[in-house]
């Protein structure tokens, strides 16, 4: 039981973004959100609007005192920085089961 | 001597076994216009370079009422005016393209020495800067207008792309074209392929998707969407920002590279631009 809880706490560590686990400030996490962004688009050419938007939103948010709910879009640009990446990996190898034979 | 026969027997072998596992740019339209054909049966070959009036009975009947008054053709007159006016330098565009500018059947093409491909709308620009004069931009406008033009003199030409064989640099860009048509991207996870391919013909909310194959012979269009004229690249870019993916630079590598793998996969149709589209 105590191995599997700490698998667990591993994984959820593993899983979280350094940027994200500890307690960074609502600007940190933007920046780190930005970055990301930025580095999967010079890696993988991949960029979807949506993150652009979700970081200016949360920027935005900041910038008008509501510190809750810019974290929030922070997190979410993270997670679509990630969605994004997992895309581009995905597509490496499986465009080309869509070519007709 | 039967060592001999059978090393020959065995390397024989050996390239069939290769030359299906590995298919080449014709072999990948065969299959691409043999895929459409099987799709739309009730469709002549020659009637996909209409897009999606090529399986939309419906729609066509509209369509071939607005060709009778098409919202294209004053492009077309401001394209000729462009197209004659005459340089700083005294010349004009007919010094890049001839008289009439009916050249579109000879882009996208294989730059060997400059190693890359070359598009109309980009030949156009390339002429004016040579020339001394200001580029135009790359989705809609002028550049559009002069495409317009060149287009019109062109109608009825063959779409005859050539992948050289002999310069792999060619066929780089070719596969790149083609990984670009069938990878998914944007947050709507779509590929290219998604919508012109395997779902063409079905609707997306209003919309019926139209048939990749025959999507490269009638530009520039008039869009009704657009309320206005627009480039292929102005397309591609509106696909991606549809599908929530950033659109890549008009005129950059990843453009004309797909640009050059759909207009080869649409060889043998023709050339019959400026279009209207909805």
């Amino acid at each position: 039981m105590k191995h599997g809880l700490k698998v667990i706490a591993v994984g959820l560590a593993l899983a979280v973004p350094s940027a994200f686990a500890g307690n960074g400030t609502t600007a940190e996490h933007i920046e780190a959100a930005t970055a990301a962004y930025k580095k999967v688009a010079k890696e993988t050419s991949y960029q979807w609007t949506v993150t652009v938007k979700a970081i200016k939103a949360a920027q935005k948010a900041l910038d008008a005192g509501d510190d809750k709910a810019a974290r929030e879009l922070a997190h979410h640009a993270m997670a679509l920085v990630e969605a994004t990446r997992t895309q581009a990996k995905l597509e490496s190898e499986n465009w080309k089961m869509r070519v007709p034979k | 001597m039967k060592k001999i026969i059978s090393h020959v027997a065995f390397g024989l072998l050996g390239l069939s076994v290769s030359a299906a596992v590995v298919a080449g740019p014709a072999e990948d339209r065969a299959a691409f216009q043999k895929f459409y054909e099987n799709r739309f049966p009730d469709t002549p070959v020659a009637d996909f370079q209409n897009g999606v009036y090529s399986i939309l009975p419906a729609a066509r009947e509209q369509w071939e009422a607005i060709e009778e008054f098409p919202p294209y053709e004053l492009s077309i007159e401001r394209g000729e005016e462009i197209y004659n006016k005459t340089f700083a330098n005294g010349k004009s565009m007919a010094s890049c393209f001839g008289d009439d500018g009916a050249v579109r059947g000879q882009y996208p093409y294989w730059d060997r020495d400059r190693g890359m491909v070359v598009t109309m709308e980009l030949a156009i620009n390339e002429c004016l800067e040579a020339n001394g004069e200001k580029p135009l931009k790359y989705k809609k406008g002028a550049i559009a207008d002069v495409g317009a033009f060149m287009s019109f003199n062109s109608r009825g030409q063959k779409v005859n792309v050539e992948i050289p064989s002999d310069d792999p640099r060619a066929l780089a860009a070719y596969e790149n074209g083609k990984e670009h048509f069938y990878t998914k991207r944007g947050q709507l996870n779509f590929a290219c392929a998604d919508c012109h391919m395997y779902t063409a013909g079905n609707l997306y909310r209003a919309d019926t998707t139209s048939p990749a194959f025959g999507h490269a012979t009638s530009w520039p269009v008039f869009r009704s969407k657009w309320q206005s004229m627009g480039t292929l690249h102005r397309r591609f870019a509106g696909c991606h920002n549809n599908i929530r993916a950033n659109p890549y630079k008009a005129q950059g590598e990843e453009y004309r590279n797909l640009e050059y793998f759909v207009t080869y996969m649409s060889n043998d149709l023709e050339y019959n631009g400026p279009a209207a589209r909805k």
